[in-house]
């Protein structure tokens, strides 16, 4: 009975309604949109990064993230990669030898990157090196003499494929062990820092020049398949494969920069959103108010007829929960077709945004897309309607309020 | 022998040179091919480093586009392993001094008082602003490990008879050189040694001239390393007095020593 007269209510000023209705559905719009883009560029950027050699989760030696070297490293052998491939949430895991070191040719030695990955563990879309081979084809061998390397890397030393370079590096005792590898492949990320200092090895080789063991590692990155899972796999983690002088770290632990980024960049975003939600919340109060001033006359009149304040109370708080549900119904017609195209196409920036923009390091997808993730469709809608109802409650309270005499002379 | 010593050793290199003076060539069997004669010659070269000591005043010149330098050294060094190098002059950097023990390099900084070991990430810089990197300084080098060595010309030229060596890496070796060509002329005086790319370009060019005597010994006295990438450009090193068998201790070159005072 109350909603019926709701609905009658907010159709009597059709044009005000749809209009109220409309403010609503472009508030939900740009809070999605703006929140959808937010969530899939962290994801994106949190994935890169992930890719680029620790993994969202990584399981290393103690010590070694405060100074990544040669000189910490511990067994990682199939029996822990098993269990952490057992690991729910885990979708991949591989060891890795990641330190400092020099790389040169007769033209030049510079300081870089020596990363020592497993041809067999290694796949393409956990790896953004192997990803972005412009030339040349990944190494299949374990123990091959064989490398990998970025192409500003490449035009620095002079290296072409299958040229030779030498690289230099520290091992577990302190010794300085250098060896020689012929270029198979070149990668190309965009990030400048990234493409002229970091070479890919194959591990089994690497683990020989170093003189480590047959199963010695210095991380072993792990890839969950939703990044949100990242602390509770490393919880998990920490039971199942921890040990005395292991430590299991995510992300954020791993990429300082970029989590702080990432944290930053949501803080503003809330802050954003605040002021959507304070502009859509005002023109529902508005429109509330307006459609209570004007029929005081009519609720002094149903009020010396017997109706109850309270029932006056709850119509007001209906039809404004009425407006937010054709708001929102509005909404979903709008956004659909433009959520199916921001997931599947996506706006290409390419041509505004200047090649390999990265933040702290990882390289900045030039296509917006978006993502709307199942609890940022929860909060955007229980927001939006608790707002809504608070934004009621105002002129609710002033048809409650309504002395019924003096105001059936308002005519 | 005196290549892939050159880096910061010139001590090195000459004593290398010496070693090639006392292993002759003459000594060589009547029956020996090209090759054998060229692996008797290195492997000579590399045994004779062993105990031989010795001390020198040097001076470097070193000449690039952006600053010209000069400066006076006095360096130790024993066998293959250990050499000792203190500035002298310029007075800004007096005492500054690099140890090389086996495969560590150590930087002394008077002024602060600080002892660094060299780590891998610092060994592709410039040592004391030369042509010649840290790295240069521990590539330690066995020519016959790492090179497949065969003579190219043995006989008369200029005057006097010179040999020529060409060297390749084998393909396991550690070197970033593609090859090296040396030349030595008799009494084996090293004349030219021109390091080549990958794509043999040359890459770099290490001459000997202002042959002396330095203790009983015919030795060039001035070695200049040239960069082929970088026209006008060259680290120049001139032996004022080279002396050897100093009979130096293994104890000498220490950290410790570092710190002393030049003696």
């Amino acid at each position: 009975m109350l909603i019926r007269m709701a609905w009658r209510n907010l159709w009597r000023r059709k044009r005000r309604t749809l209009i109220t209705c409309m403010t609503v559905a472009i508030g939900l719009w740009v809070a999605s949109t703006t929140l959808g883009i937010h969530d899939y560029s962290d994801l994106k950027m949190v994935n890169t990064s992930a890719s680029m050699g620790f993994g969202h989760v990584s399981v290393e030696p103690l010590g070694y993230l405060n100074k990544p070297g040669f000189d910490k490293s511990f067994r990682a052998g199939v029996e822990m990669t098993a269990a952490i491939l057992a690991t729910p949430g885990v979708k991949g895991a591989s060891p890795k030898i990641i330190g400092p070191g020099m790389i040169g040719t007769a033209s030049k030695t510079v300081g870089g990157m020596l990363m020592g990955v497993d041809p067999a563990a290694e796949k393409p879309e956990r790896n953004v090196f192997i990803r972005a081979i412009i030339e040349g084809s990944p190494f299949t061998a374990s123990g091959a003499s064989e490398v990998v390397i970025g192409r500003r890397l490449a035009e620095r030393l002079n290296l072409k494929i299958g040229k030779k370079l030498v690289y230099t590096a520290t091992d577990a005792k302190g010794e300085i062990v250098s060896d020689i590898a012929r270029v198979r492949a070149i990668f190309k990320t965009g990030d400048e820092n990234v493409d002229g200092g970091t070479i890919l090895l194959p591990i089994g080789k690497l683990r020989g020049t170093l003189h480590f063991g047959p199963d010695d590692a210095t991380v072993v990155s792990v890839h969950v398949g939703d990044e949100r899972d990242a602390d509770g796999v490393a919880a998990d983690l920490k039971v199942r494969v921890g040990a005395p002088g292991v430590e299991v770290r995510t992300w954020r632990d791993t990429q300082p920069d970029l989590a702080g980024t990432i944290a930053m960049d949501k803080s503003f975003h809330r802050l954003f959103n605040t002021f959507i939600w304070l502009l859509v919340a005002t023109g529902i109060l508005d429109a509330m108010l307006m459609s209570v001033l004007e029929r005081k006359h009519e609720m002094g009149l149903m009020m010396a007829v017997g109706t109850s304040p309270r029932t006056l109370f709850l119509l007001v708080l209906a039809e404004s929960f009425l407006t937010a549900i054709v708001g929102l119904g509005i909404a979903i017609v709008m956004n659909l077709p433009w959520y199916w195209f921001m997931t599947t196409k996506g706006i290409d920036l390419s041509a505004m945004v200047p090649e390999g923009y990265g933040v702290s390091g990882v390289v900045v997808d030039p296509v917006i897309r978006m993502v709307l993730f199942k609890e940022s469709v929860v909060r955007i809608v229980v927001t939006f309607f608790s707002l809504t109802l608070v934004a009621g409650l105002y002129p609710a309270f002033k048809a409650a309020r309504v002395p019924p005499v003096e105001t059936m002379k308002i005519v | 022998m005196f290549l892939l010593k050159i880096p910061i050793r010139p001590l090195f290199l000459l004593i290398s040179a010496v070693a090639l003076f006392l292993a002759p060539l003459s000594g060589a069997a009547s029956a020996e091919t090209p090759s054998e004669k060229a692996a008797r010659i290195l492997r000579a070269v590399d045994d004779m480093w062993r105990g031989e000591s010795s001390r020198a005043n040097i001076t470097m010149k070193v000449e690039t586009q952006n600053y010209r330098r000069s400066m006076r050294m006095e360096a130790w060094s024993k066998g293959r392993d250990f050499s000792l190098v203190r500035i002298l002059f310029p007075l800004k950097e007096k005492g500054v001094a690099t140890l090389k023990a086996g495969n560590e390099v150590y930087t002394y900084l008077p002024q602060t008082d600080r002892t660094i070991r060299l780590t891998s990430g610092m060994m592709m810089g410039s040592w004391m602003g030369s042509h010649f990197t840290n790295d240069d300084l521990v590539k330690e080098s066995r020519l016959l490990e790492d090179y497949e060595a065969a003579i190219t010309f043995d006989g008369a030229r200029n005057g006097r008879n010179e040999t020529d060596f060409s060297l390749i890496p084998k393909p396991t070796a550690a070197v970033v050189w593609g090859k090296i060509e040396m030349t030595v002329a008799e009494g084996l005086i090293p004349v030219v040694e021109t390091y080549y790319d990958e794509d043999m370009k040359v890459s770099r060019t290490m001459t000997f001239k202002d042959v002396r005597v330095f203790g009983g010994r015919r030795l060039p006295a001035l070695l200049r390393m040239t960069p082929a990438d970088k026209p006008g450009e060259y680290t120049e090193i001139f032996y004022e007095s080279l002396k050897f068998g100093l009979g130096l201790d293994d104890s000498f070159f220490s950290i410790n020593s570092l710190k002393r005072e030049s003696r």
